[in-house]
């Protein structure tokens, strides 16, 4: 007899789970969508069978080594299947699985598919379990190199700093990315969240304008960074803060921008909400009319929200405009007798 | 000739080719090949937008109401007879768990079948669309299915095996109650707590307490304010004023979700809505808004994608439609900026609603004469 075949290597063929005697106790169910299905998915057989064995499976609630192995197949084919995963879980749990192993095997998913809500979650969970965070900054600055604003990433990444207290090196980073690319909203984003749950902007508010103004000098056209400016000096009031106007009016003249030019509009606008008592009533008309000289330059300069700029500077002077009869109509002023909507719609 | 010629390519790219996206929102309504397995837990959503995007068209005719209808009455975990899974009920998101086909309860027993808080939100505004009363819902069900997903903090989960909480959940549980015309499906002061600390430095919304302002999260916060009745009680002038800024300076062309982003087709909704319910949509530029998503149009298949030269799918086809609507695109149908349905399908809500409200109002008056 010539036997000689057997020696040959056969490349392993995929076996579907019907024809796997391991399973054959097992009978598969089916997907069941009834006699008019909406929006169905045509799988192939393959994917069918992995998927009619894991229903087969979830139906009996089987804690097994091969139900383990085969959530491994169903979240290769649909790793966005959140039944698939919770699981899976099940399984860590009463299998008593080795979690260092599912670390390994989530990070490899992850690098994978980045912005899938259930991996992120499943690695939340497995960290919690293991109440061991110590991979956790080093793999999200990984996945953080390949995209920079990745949202689930920077979710993880709070929830692991806060939980476990790992403030100490995270503005470092935030400084390290913001020197890669300064418009980078996420890591100003990151730079708030760290300052604000560490030493506060009271002692540190001197810096942190420094900052930024320096961070605007280097790139004018960032909101990220006058966002910044503005929502830590938001709480106390724009007008506040002592010098502050002035040196923006200098910057005005080298590094001018919509933002720029906005953040001084809400200075004025801030020290007209909030003038002490004893503010004249002549001082007030002039803030007022530097802040509606600033919506006309926005109007000029900001075409694209020039409108919007326009209502703002008529509804400050509605609200602090002098009831004096020589003052000067604002260029748009009174309201026009078309609504704006209807002009837009027309054109 | 040549500027008439380049003249007349200029007007074809920029317009709207309505009878494509209907034939894309039917496909999509069909078959879908395997590479989009990745959405099988979440096809009632994908009917959702086919659905409400066909409505926004005008154009709902082209399909069966009745199966649709019956297909999502599939799809709703019923209690069972012992009542035992009533915090899990509310509707699946398709059929993948595999339980049988039954569009009437009572629910059958399985050890991982629940209900999900989107798919739930969706399913009941499909059957609205559709023009369904409701009747079928099992309300208290769906309510008591609700509660059983919220947290401490106010945020919700999508299921009760547990998952990611945060603004989103919190959407689609203050459209529950607002469509079942019932808030005891969740605590409104905690849900307004977890909105307030989800507010931004920067006056945007994130999707929790110290996370990035994004533009969906802020559609969330503010819709489900308004949703509750609850925005001019929640936040102040000075802070709507704040959001108003942060959500305008999103417009680049069309909108961007977050400061330094480029722009995509479903923030002409998401921004552009939430822009609407603080009543200065009127203040942005119609025109670059219009361009921009007419140029993420695919003229071939239909629908609308992200960006330009790339892939449609139903979600931004159906958002991309609601952009154009809130802009006052002829031929489509205004869109109710915080439920996300038709004004025609809202005000079957509201006649809905009304019927439920005459109908208790004359069983009490039966009992206490």
């Amino acid at each position: 007899q010539d036997t000689t075949f057997l020696s040959q290597e056969i490349p392993p063929v995929f076996l579907c789970f019907r024809d796997r005697k391991e399973w054959a106790d097992l009978e598969p169910v089916p997907q069941d969508d009834g006699p008019n299905p909406v929006v169905k998915i045509a799988y192939s057989e393959k994917f069918s069978d992995v998927y009619d064995y894991f229903r087969a499976l979830l139906k009996n609630d089987e804690r097994s080594e091969r139900a383990f192995a085969l959530t491994s197949e169903a979240i290769e084919l649909n790793a966005a299947n959140y039944t698939v995963w919770h699981y899976r879980r099940v399984l860590l749990q009463a299998l008593s699985k080795d979690l260092r192993e599912e670390m390994r095997y989530i990070t490899a998913i992850i690098e994978e598919q980045p912005k899938n809500y259930q991996v992120w979650h499943h690695r939340r969970m497995v960290v919690e379990w293991l109440n061991d965070p110590s991979e956790e900054l080093e793999f999200i600055a990984d996945i953080l190199s390949q995209d920079a604003k990745n949202y689930h990433a920077w979710q993880h990444r709070q929830w692991v700093i806060q939980e476990y207290k790992l403030w100490d090196d995270e503005l470092d980073f935030v400084e390290n990315l913001l020197e890669e690319d300064v418009r980078n909203n996420s890591a100003w984003n990151q730079r708030h969240f760290v300052i604000s749950h560490t030493s506060g902007f009271s002692d540190a508010m001197e810096r942190e304008i420094q900052y930024c103004l320096y961070q605007i000098k280097k790139a004018p056209n960032n909101e990220s960074a006058w966002n910044y400016l503005k929502g830590i000096l938001q709480p106390l009031g724009l007008s506040a803060q002592p010098g502050l106007l002035e040196r923006v009016l200098e910057l005005k003249q080298t590094h001018c921008s919509p933002y720029l030019l906005a953040f001084l509009f809400d200075c004025y606008e801030d020290a007209l909400e909030n003038s002490k008592e004893n503010v004249a009533e002549e001082e007030q008309q002039k803030t007022l009319k530097k802040a509606l000289e600033i919506c006309q330059l926005l109007a000029q300069e900001d075409t694209i929200r020039k409108e919007y700029w326009l209502f703002l500077g008529r509804s400050l002077k509605n609200k602090h405009g002098s009831s004096d009869p020589s003052d000067e109509p604002l260029a748009d002023d009174p309201e026009p007798s078309v609504p704006v909507s209807e002009q837009q719609e027309m054109s | 000739m040549a500027e008439e010629e380049s003249q007349f390519e200029e007007f074809e790219q920029i317009d709207f080719l309505r009878d494509r996206h209907v034939r894309f929102f039917q496909r999509t309504l069909q078959v879908l090949p395997e590479r989009y397995a990745s959405l099988e837990t979440t096809r009632l959503t994908i009917i959702f937008f086919a659905l409400s995007g066909l409505d926004v068209l005008d154009a709902l005719d082209v399909i069966d109401r009745n199966t649709m209808i019956e297909w999502i009455y599939s799809l709703q975990v019923l209690p069972t007879e012992d009542q035992v899974n009533l915090s899990r009920c509310g509707f699946r998101g398709s059929s993948h768990i595999g339980i049988p086909y039954s569009t009437k309860g009572p629910g059958v027993l399985h050890p991982y079948d629940s209900g999900h808080v989107a798919m739930t939100y969706t399913g009941l505004c499909s059957l609205l669309i559709l023009g369904d009363d409701l009747s079928r819902v099992n309300k208290q069900a769906c309510l008591a299915g609700l509660r059983a997903l919220q947290l401490e903090d106010g945020s919700f989960y999508a299921v009760p095996e547990g998952s990611e909480n945060d603004i989103r959940f919190i959407y689609c549980a203050a459209s529950i109650c607002y469509m079942l015309d019932d808030w005891s499906g969740m605590d409104i002061q905690k849900a307004i707590e977890y909105i307030r600390g989800s507010l931004s430095y920067d006056n945007g919304f994130g999707q929790g307490a110290g996370r990035e302002s994004h533009g969906g999260w802020t559609y969330c916060a503010i819709a489900s304010l308004c949703l509750m009745g609850r925005l001019e009680e929640a936040l102040s002038q000075r802070e709507l004023d704040r959001i108003r800024r942060w959500c305008i300076m999103r417009q680049q062309s069309g909108f961007q979700g977050r400061p330094n982003k480029p722009v995509d087709t479903c923030y002409s909704f998401w921004v552009g809505a939430t822009l609407e319910l603080l009543d200065v949509f009127q203040y942005t530029n119609f025109d670059k808004n219009r361009s921009f998503i007419l140029s993420t149009q695919d003229r071939l298949v239909g629908g609308f994608a992200k960006w330009p030269d790339s892939h449609p799918d139903p979600l931004h086809a159906y958002l991309g439609l609601c952009g154009l609507s809130l802009i006052g695109e002829p031929s489509l149908r205004k869109v109710h900026p915080a439920l996300n349905i038709t004004q025609r399908a809202f005000q079957h809500v509201q006649q809905l609603q009304q019927t439920w409200r005459d109908s208790t109002g004359s069983c009490s008056r039966h009992l206490w004469g």
